[in-house]
């Protein structure tokens, strides 16, 4: 029921990572969501924030040289 | 003569009890309640009980007039355990104890997943903290609306928003009181308790 595709993911190698960017994504003002991790991307327990993909590029400039971050992948 | 009860001034859920004593008894009645919550408590009582309740509004109070509809005394709840609603509660603003922020990241987490699952709780209870999550700046609106909109009932303790000044900034679910709340509870056919 959230579902409004096209939704792009960005992966943390630990939460307090997710936490932080978290705040830079609110202080940018890109809309976003803290989630789980899907389960077909990792049955690790963790979250990670997921948001427009058309704000990737506003979200890896956001995060870059401030937050260690796994990765950006597209949320099928 | 139609009995009246003149609930101004009594906290809740005083107006809910004393009608529901008429109720029990047998008898139609008419509530005088002087705020919005208690009317909608009132009325929402009445109703679960197979009652009509017509509210009418004057002199900065509410008349209610609650009538045993033909279908009142409804048959006794099941007593069969497992077989009521299921029924959420989040006496908290957060998961767990440990880490106040991981705790409020984990709620945020698991809102999420609760409207992404099958079977979707029935009925979502938010007392102390809890409420907060459901009150203006919480992260979690939208999920709770979504929650709400695919046929959730979210009962916020109305005792609760008011200890925290924040009954003018609930802005998912309902204002609720500790008998619906304790009625819900005890006719659900399981609790998960975060």
């Amino acid at each position: 029921m959230t579902a409004e595709p096209p939704f792009s993911i960005v992966l943390f190698d630990s939460t307090s990572e997710a936490l932080l960017a978290e705040k830079l994504f609110k202080k940018a003002g890109i809309p976003h969501k803290v989630i789980p991790v899907p389960r077909h991307i990792s049955s690790d327990c963790g979250v990670c924030i997921r948001f427009n993909a058309s704000d990737t590029g506003a979200a890896r400039a956001t995060l870059d040289g401030i937050v260690t971050f796994r990765s950006i992948t597209s949320l099928e | 003569m139609i009995r009246e009860i003149d609930a101004r001034g009594r906290a809740c859920p005083q107006p809910v009890l004393m009608t529901k004593k008429a109720i029990d008894a047998g008898e139609d009645c008419i509530v005088i309640v002087d705020n919005e919550a208690a009317r909608d408590n009132v009325c929402r009582m009445a109703k679960s009980q197979g009652c009509e309740a017509r509210s009418e509004e004057g002199d900065g109070c509410f008349r209610i007039t609650v009538t045993r509809g033909s279908s009142a005394r409804r048959e006794e709840k099941s007593p069969v355990p497992g077989a009521g609603p299921t029924v959420v509660v989040f006496p908290f603003d957060r998961m767990g104890t440990g880490d106040d922020d991981l705790g409020r990241i984990l709620v945020r987490a698991f809102l999420h997943t609760l409207g992404e699952l099958s079977p979707r709780p029935d009925v979502m209870i938010f007392f102390n903290g809890g409420v907060k999550l459901a009150t203006d700046g919480s992260e979690v609106i939208e999920d709770l609306r979504a929650l709400e909109k695919a046929g959730a009932r979210i009962l916020v303790c109305g005792t609760c928003l008011d200890f925290f000044g924040l009954k003018e900034k609930l802005r998912a679910g309902m204002i609720s009181n500790m008998y619906d709340i304790a009625e819900t509870m005890l006719s659900a056919g399981r609790i998960v308790r975060l």
